[in-house]
């Protein structure tokens, strides 16, 4: 009852953050992914890229590319039309540009991100926690929500939709691999034409190695790393194949074998054979 | 201060518990969801539905909404005091929450064709307005707008469930193909006893005919249709195929434009194509 008094007075004095319900706009853009899949490393990048005046850092990346879920839409109508989500598909966001990363990697980052947050005690053994990760509603407001789904749902919701509005696919690989390359794209997206100075300062400024360093002061000041184990970096390794060393075969077979699917279409090589397979269905009956 | 004047609104409607629930649904582990576009056979499945899983109580277009309410009809807190599992009504694209689906799909041509008289009934539409000018209007999702596109609605949902063992998708056109054939599906899904008896009892229940004769007399008591036009029914034809008539080659190729992959997929076969192709010729 109390609970449901503060609610309504948050829905009065609209303090309710957005999330699914903020009012969209036409020409907003949104920087879509899973959690654990990039997004704030390509919010600096976009960030960097688009402000020239004062680099993007954790102490005003919300005020540059807000989180939907940070801010209550009250304030958001007053903050740039650029915003960080990781909602599945919504039709009302015509400029997507959705990160994916490679399954087992985020399962790997979101067992450290769940035991910063505290969600997670550090003798819980990974394996233990990929199942509880696959179904997409642990740790529910931190980790994952039940409207972002499990990896699955989310990445394939928006690949499904990808024709049908201005859409980018990066893949985290890709943008580890040859940032500069990706970054073009981004830039194209947003008919944008840097000079390569522009662009390598916004690769320099999102650096890993820059972000290690800024998440070291400004910890404090960025609500997802506040309250959190300070022995537990937000920027961890920042690359790509972890899993192969952190994920015992057991759970990368569950993994593979649930969402394969997808990882191929996405091009993420299976470690294991696939299961046998079941005739697939046919949708249209003779 | 419009902004305001909403927030208040909305604390109103929630203190008085008359927020609709819709895409705020409040999930519950046990639920499933009788999932669909906008007049794609939804109410059909509906009655089916009713009919096969409470067989002491007859559906009609007066009790519907007690047997399966519509999440878009309802607010949670009478939506909460159901009998679980409960069977809920959605026209919701993808929600990743939602735990066990049933989803009715339907040739786009002929939902076109079903909206068009429906949004006349509604008088969203004036009568003068010619079909084919509405055609681009349902490519856009104009009318129903909360519930995206066709084409949205279809590919999201199948995309993120399509080999789930929590998903089954019906099509429309198979329903009235062989209705007992797909209600035993329905039984299955849910472990229902599809006893053939109970399903013909079913079948017969929901059949168009019944159906139109329940809506004469009670169309003033459902929600749907109070206060719609009573000359225009909401049990139309229920049959497919009906846009072969109703519509003009280039609403029809629009339409083929619009969604080529899916509707390929469903095993709607095109007609333009070829036609354009003889045309060449």
């Amino acid at each position: 009852m109390l609970e449901h008094l503060k609610h309504l007075k948050e829905i009065a004095f609209g303090q309710v953050p957005a999330g699914r319900r903020m009012t969209v706009y036409p020409d907003d853009l949104f920087i879509t992914s899973y959690p654990r899949s990039g997004n704030t490393w390509t919010r600096f990048l976009l960030g960097n890229l688009i402000y020239e005046d004062e680099p993007v850092t954790f102490a005003n990346v919300e005020t540059r590319i807000p989180s939907i879920y940070m801010f209550p839409d009250r304030k958001l109508r007053r903050l740039p039309r650029m915003f960080k989500s990781h909602d599945c598909f919504d039709p009302r966001y015509r400029n997507v540009i959705y990160i994916v990363r490679d399954p087992r990697d985020v399962t790997v980052s979101a067992y450290h991100y769940s035991i910063k947050v505290r969600i997670l005690p550090d003798s819980c053994a990974i394996q233990d926690f990929v199942p509880l990760f696959m179904g997409g509603n642990f740790g529910s407001g931190l980790l994952a929500d039940p409207r972002w789904g499990c990896w699955y749902d989310n990445v394939a919701s928006w690949l499904a939709m990808r024709h049908n509005r201005r859409f980018l696919l990066l893949r985290y690989e890709d943008m580890l691999q040859d940032p500069r390359r990706e970054l073009v794209k981004v830039a194209e997206f947003l008919k944008m034409d840097p000079t390569p100075e522009r662009l390598t300062r916004a690769i320099e400024l999102s650096s890993a190695e820059h972000m290690r360093n800024l998440e070291k002061t400004q910890a404090k000041d960025w609500q997802l790393t506040k309250d959190t184990r300070s022995d537990k970096n937000f920027v961890r390794k920042a690359k790509a194949g972890d899993w192969q060393s952190e994920l015992p075969p057991q759970s990368v077979r569950e993994i593979e074998s649930t969402w394969r699917v997808l990882m191929q279409t996405l091009g993420y090589e299976l470690s294991t054979a696939p299961p046998v397979r079941q005739e697939a269905a046919s949708i249209a009956r003779p | 201060m419009p902004a305001l004047r909403q927030r208040l609104f909305e604390v109103k409607r929630r203190l008085l518990g008359r927020d609709l629930a819709g895409r705020a649904v409040t999930v519950l582990s046990d639920d499933v969801y009788l999932t669909s576009y906008p007049r794609s056979g939804n109410t059909w499945t509906r009655f089916l539905l009713a009919n096969l899983a409470y067989p002491d109580t007859p559906a009609t277009f007066a009790n519907i909404e007690d047997l399966i309410p519509s999440i878009h009809l309802f607010p949670n807190r009478w939506l909460s005091t159901r009998p679980r599992p409960r069977f809920l009504k959605s026209h919701e694209y993808f929600d990743p929450r939602y735990p066990k689906v049933i989803y009715v799909v339907r040739d786009p041509r002929d939902v076109a064709v079903s909206m068009y008289h429906y949004c006349i009934k509604r008088e969203y539409l004036p009568e003068t307005c010619p079909i084919d000018q509405f055609v681009p209007r349902f490519i856009t999702g104009e009318f129903f707008n909360d519930f995206a596109t066709w084409g949205e609605h279809v590919a999201t949902w199948l995309a993120a469930r399509e080999s789930s063992p929590t998903f089954l998708l019906l099509r429309y056109e198979n329903i009235l193909e062989d209705t007992v054939r797909e209600l035993s599906r329905v039984a299955a899904f849910l472990h229902i006893p599809d006893d053939p008896k109970r399903l013909q009892e079913a079948v017969e229940r929901s059949s168009a005919s019944q159906m139109r004769s329940l809506e004469k007399k009670q169309s003033s008591d459902w929600i749907l249709t109070r206060n719609t036009r009573p000359d225009k029914p909401f049990v139309r034809a229920a049959k497919s195929g009906e846009w072969n008539q109703a519509l003009a080659p280039e609403s029809v190729m629009a339409i083929e434009n619009a969604w080529p992959t899916l509707m390929q997929k469903l095993g709607y076969a095109f007609c333009s194509r070829l036609e354009t192709a003889m045309g060449r010729l």
